[in-house]
C-alpha cells in the first residue's frame, strides 16, 4: 500500500495534467497535510523572551499582608518566649546537676569497658580454637598430605580449563 | 486551554507565562513559514524571533476581532519580504546541506513508524517538494505556504499580503502549476512507478 502523501502527489500531478484545478487543489492540500511543520531549534521561546527583555516577575515574599501579619505575630511570640527563658533554664539546671552528668558519663564508660572485655574473651576463645586446629600442621606427614592434595587439585583444575578452552577454540570441530 | 485573545490580554497585563505560551503556540507555524521563505535556518531563526519581538512591541495595537494567527502571519510576511527585498541571496539549497539544516527533508526523514523504503521515499518527496517551493517567486511561495501548509483562507491571505482576492487566486493557481511542473521535472508523477528513485536521481 502506498503512503497517503504519495497518493496525494500522484492525484495532484494527474489532475494538473488533466487540467482539473479543483481536484488538483484538494490533492495538494492533502499532500501538504502529510508534511509536518518544522520545529525551531531548541530553546527558541526562551531566546525570544530574553531578547524581548521579559523577565520572570519575582514574587515578593513579604508583599502579602497576611504573611507580614504572621511574621509580626511570630516575632512577638519569640519576644514573649525570651521572657520565660531564664526561669526555664534555672528549672532545668535544678533537674540536672553536675554530679548527675558525671554519674551518667561514668556509667556509659563502664558499660563500654564491659562490652570490650566480653569481646576480648571471645577473641581468646577463637585464638585457642585456631591454635588447636593448626597444631597437626606441624607434623611432616600432615604437611606432605596437604601438599599432595594441593598438587592434585592444581592438576585437576588445569585439566578442566583445557577442556573448556578446547571447546571454545575456533578450530575446534564438533565431531557429529 | 486559554484562547489566543485571553493570552494576549494576559501578556498585556505583563504575564510572562502568557508571552511564553504565545511563542510556544505559534513558533512552529511562524518558523516553518519563514524557513521555507528564506531557505536558510540561521536567518529563519533570527527572522522568526524578530516576528515575535515586533508582535510583542505592537501587542497593544492588536485588534481582537482579527485572528491572532493572521495578525502574526502578516508581521511574518512583512518581515520576510523586507528581508528578501534587502537583497539577501535567494538560494536553492544543495542536496548535501539539507539534512544538516533541519529542513523539511530532515523532518520527514524521521519516519520511525515506516519501513526504510517508505522513509527514503518520503525523504525524497519532501526534498523535491521543498526544492520546488524554493524555486517559486516569493509572492507565490508565500501564498502557497499560507494556503496549503498553514490552512489560511483566501481572505486571510488577502489581509496578510494586502493583495486583492483575484490576484491571490491567480497567484495560487500559477504557483500550483509551477510546482507541478517542477515536481514533474524532478521525476515525480503518476506514470513513474518508482518515483522516489527517479526523483532522487533527478534531484541530484
Amino acid at each position: 500500500m502506498r503512503p497517503s502523501h504519495q497518493n496525494a502527489l500522484d492525484r495532484w500531478l494527474a489532475a494538473e495534467r488533466g487540467d482539473r484545478p479543483e481536484e488538483a487543489e484538494v490533492a495538494l492540500v492533502e499532500l501538504f497535510e502529510a508534511l509536518p511543520l518544522i520545529a525551531p531549534p531548541a530553546g527558541f521561546a526562551e531566546r525570544v523572551l530574553a531578547r524581548a527583555g521579559i523577565q520572570a516577575v519575582r514574587r515578593e515574599l513579604f508583599a502579602s499582608r497576611g504573611v507580614r501579619l504572621v511574621l509580626a505575630s511570630c516575632l512577638v511570640a519569640i519576644g514573649l518566649g525570651a521572657l520565660w527563658l531564664p526561669p526555664t533554664l534555672r528549672a532545668l539546671a535544678g533537674i540536672w546537676s553536675v554530679s548527675d552528668l558525671v554519674r551518667g558519663w561514668v556509667q556509659a564508660l563502664t558499660g563500654a569497658a564491659r562490652w570490650l572485655a566480653s569481646l576480648l574473651r571471645l577473641w581468646d576463645l577463637l585464638l585457642a580454637f585456631g591454635r588447636t586446629l593448626t597444631q597437626p600442621l606441624a607434623l611432616p606427614q600432615v604437611t606432605a598430605l596437604l601438599l599432595a592434595c594441593l598438587l592434585a587439585s592444581s592438576l585437576g583444575f588445569r585439566f578442566l580449563r583445557d577442556q573448556i578452552s578446547g571447546e571454545r577454540n575456533l578450530t575446534y570441530v564438533d565431531p557429529v | 486551554m486559554k484562547t489566543d485573545a485571553e493570552l494576549v490580554a494576559g501578556a498585556l497585563r505583563g504575564s510572562q507565562d502568557a508571552y511564553r505560551e504565545l511563542v510556544k503556540r505559534f513558533e512552529r507555524p511562524v518558523y516553518s513559514l519563514v524557513l521555507r521563505m528564506v531557505q536558510d535556518p540561521a536567518a529563519a531563526e533570527d527572522l522568526a524571533q524578530e516576528v515575535f519581538l515586533k508582535a510583542f512591541r505592537r501587542l497593544g495595537s492588536y485588534d481582537p476581532q482579527w485572528k491572532f494567527s493572521s495578525w502574526l502571519f502578516k508581521i511574518a510576511h512583512n518581515t520576510t519580504i523586507d528581508h528578501l527585498r534587502r537583497g539577501a541571496p535567494e538560494t536553492v539549497p544543495l542536496e548535501a546541506e539539507e539534512d544538516d539544516r533541519g529542513g523539511l527533508g530532515a523532518v520527514l526523514a524521521d519516519g520511525s513508524a515506516e519501513n526504510p523504503h517508505a522513509t527514503a521515499e518520503r525523504r525524497d518527496l519532501a526534498r523535491s517538494l521543498e526544492r520546488a517551493i524554493a524555486r517559486l517567486r516569493p509572492e507565490y511561495r508565500q501564498a502557497v505556504l499560507m494556503f496549503y501548509a498553514h490552512g489560511a483562507s483566501y481572505q486571510d491571505i488577502c489581509e496578510v499580503t494586502g493583495l486583492p482576492l483575484g490576484t491571490v487566486k491567480t497567484n495560487l493557481h500559477r504557483a500550483r502549476k509551477e510546482l507541478a511542473q517542477t515536481m514533474t521535472s524532478l521525476g515525480w508523477g503518476p506514470d513513474v512507478g518508482t518515483a522516489g528513485e527517479t526523483g532522487r536521481s533527478a534531484a541530484s
